[in-house]
């Protein structure tokens, strides 16, 4: 008896042991990745802060929101903010919607040129996005749709990945229903909108949240179809905040501008998001 | 008689598929009408600019393969090329190491792992623009500066990180880490998540425990989400461009500039958007030949995908 509690004891102890070293070592990863923007939002509450430096105080006094003030009065902030919004809801709806149609075509459509267009819309997918910013900026230019929200949210109104992720979903979906609905009189149309795109509702929002992210944080394709200030996004105007080297409280307050919309988006969709990596491996 | 017959049931085939085929269209249209304007018509400019010098304004003459020939002797490019290989050979295997190892960390039925996975993956749905206005102030060279001061604690003198010409691209290097590592947890998470338990009973069976299980069980059928990982994020690294955009602008003196900076630099600071247009068919190519090289190297396609 006594015997036998020594040796549980003994199983226990070290993965006790084990157990604190793990919690530890994860903590420990996790300070790595939070306090930068802990000291974020401290920073950017804090008064006449020139440059971050340490020992921090965590908690400013007095906690001020000048810095907020100053950010929205000196620079197009609040318009970027607007820009940001606008461009990122417009491209998430239509790349959804457009994709979740290309994909019920894909899935269900027999119509002359599938294959072929298929195969090339596959083939667009492998083109990484930088080797096209230099042509895409050419044919805007020439076009005339630098600096218009045309440009911004153009690329954006469909999704490749988007139409497969679908495409996908609708195939797995039994043809009884389309069938069915045949049967009750319902066109393409209708057995789309009414039948089979309520089942794929959890695709959509998977792709719905990607695309959301990845248009609010991309970078590169927004910063070279917009030279005005006034039709910048969030992330390009933030980008040229960052590069003025201004002092730290701004330059922070920019920063939690520029988080917290993306955070707010993965507190409530965090399922989503992680189903759609974990689905795909892909982003946006 | 017999042929006349035949060409009429053709057409009227013809028509049938035609009525069949007509109401799906207006289902791809938009789609097929992004894609043309926003990926093909570039696509096919690219090589069209290519041979043309031109500054999109005023000059526009052709040059037939001369852009192709000044690659060779751009040393400018060449340093791009090197640095941007630098920049993968240091990140790539950082990645996977750091990814792996936290993925096999937090993939326990421990109390709160979930808010730890949550919180890794906290650094990857900032925007490169956010990233940067906090690292610049990390990074700073004062002693005092938040890593310098870090460094001091455990006896290291203060670095000048990001103007620095050997430091700056590990600095990099170091803040794509931090931002991509929770994103690659996820994927490695699923994989791990994938191999059945009943292999890790029946490798105890034989014997084989801690270390050797990993070793005999994990380690292979990790296999082809290894391969994925490499691919994709090989693929992302030569494309890093944002975090360099805004935190070193290229320098100092050009120990940043990648080639994708090197192609921005050509065509939105020097206007020259036909050598930049060749430049991105090249890119293009390198992107492509080194993918193919490593699914084939990997052996990526062959278990799972």
């Amino acid at each position: 008896m006594a015997v036998s509690e020594t040796t549980t004891a003994s199983v226990e102890k070290p993965n006790l042991i084990r157990e604190a070293i793990i919690y530890i070592l994860m903590a420990a990863v996790a300070i790595t990745t939070v306090g930068p923007f802990l000291i974020m939002v401290s920073v950017s509450l804090t008064q006449n802060i020139r440059f971050i430096i340490f020992p921090i105080e965590l908690i400013p006094s007095p906690m001020t929101l000048e810095n907020f003030q100053t950010l929205f009065a000196r620079t197009d902030a609040l318009r970027w903010l607007f820009n940001s919004v606008y461009v990122a809801v417009v491209s998430t709806l239509g790349g959804v919607i457009t994709s979740s149609m290309a994909g019920y075509a894909f899935a269900r459509g027999n119509f002359w040129g599938k294959n072929a267009i298929f195969i090339l819309f596959l083939g667009i997918l492998i083109v990484p996005d930088t080797a096209l910013i230099v042509p895409q900026f050419v044919v805007l230019s020439r076009l005339g749709l630098v600096n218009t929200y045309t440009a911004l949210i153009g690329p954006w109104f469909a999704s490749i990945f988007g139409t497969f992720l679908l495409r996908q979903a609708y195939l797995s979906i039994p043809r009884d229903y389309d069938d069915a609905a045949t049967i009750d009189g319902a066109n393409l149309w209708q057995n789309w909108w009414h039948v089979l795109m309520p089942q794929v509702v959890p695709t959509m929002a998977t792709l719905a949240v990607l695309r959301f992210m990845g248009n609010w944080n991309s970078f590169f394709y927004p910063m070279i179809v917009t030279s005005k200030s006034d039709m910048r996004t969030l992330t390009v105007g933030l980008g040229t905040v960052a590069r003025s080297g201004g002092d730290a409280g701004l330059d922070m307050a920019g920063a939690v501008i520029g988080f917290l919309p993306t955070l707010l988006v993965f507190v409530l969709m965090q399922r989503y998001i992680i189903r759609g990596i974990s689905l795909s491996g892909v982003k946006g | 008689m017999a042929v006349a017959g035949s060409s009429q049931r053709n057409t009227s085939q013809f028509l049938k598929r035609l009525r069949s085929s007509l109401p799906w269209y207006p289902f791809i249209i938009i789609n097929a009408l992004v894609f043309v304007i926003f990926n093909l018509v570039p696509w096919v400019s690219m090589f069209r600019y290519s041979i043309l010098k031109t500054d999109l304004l005023s000059t526009r003459e052709f040059v037939g393969l001369d852009h192709f020939v000044r690659m060779v002797t751009d040393a400018k490019l060449h340093k791009a090329m090197l640095n941007t290989a630098w920049f993968t050979l240091m990140y790539i295997p950082l990645l996977v190491a750091v990814s792996l190892g936290v993925a096999i960390l937090v993939n326990r039925p421990l109390r709160g792992m979930k808010a730890f996975r949550a919180i890794y993956f906290l650094p990857n749905i900032t925007s490169v623009a956010v990233l940067a206005l906090i690292f610049r102030r990390f990074l700073s060279p004062r002693p005092d500066g938040p890593l310098n001061f870090l460094i001091g604690l455990v006896g290291i003198p203060p670095q000048k990180w990001l103007i620095d010409v050997t430091q700056a691209m590990p600095s990099i290097v170091g803040i794509s880490l931090w931002e991509a590592f929770g994103y690659f947890m996820v994927i490695w998470l699923a994989g791990l998540q994938a191999i059945p338990n009943e292999l890790y009973d029946a490798a105890k069976v034989d014997g084989a425990n801690g270390w050797r299980l990993h070793r005999y069980v994990t380690i292979p059928l990790l296999r082809p989400t290894a391969a994925f990982i490499i691919v994709i994020a090989t693929i992302g690294a030569l494309q890093v461009f944002g975090s360099i955009f805004i935190l070193t602008g290229g320098g100092p003196v050009n120990a940043t500039t990648t080639v994708v900076y090197h192609i921005y630099n050509e065509a939105f600071n020097f206007g020259r958007f036909g050598y930049a247009s060749a430049l991105s068919i090249l890119f293009f190519a390198m992107i492509l030949i080194i993918a193919l090289i490593q699914s084939r190297y990997l052996r990526f396609g062959d278990d799972v995908y």
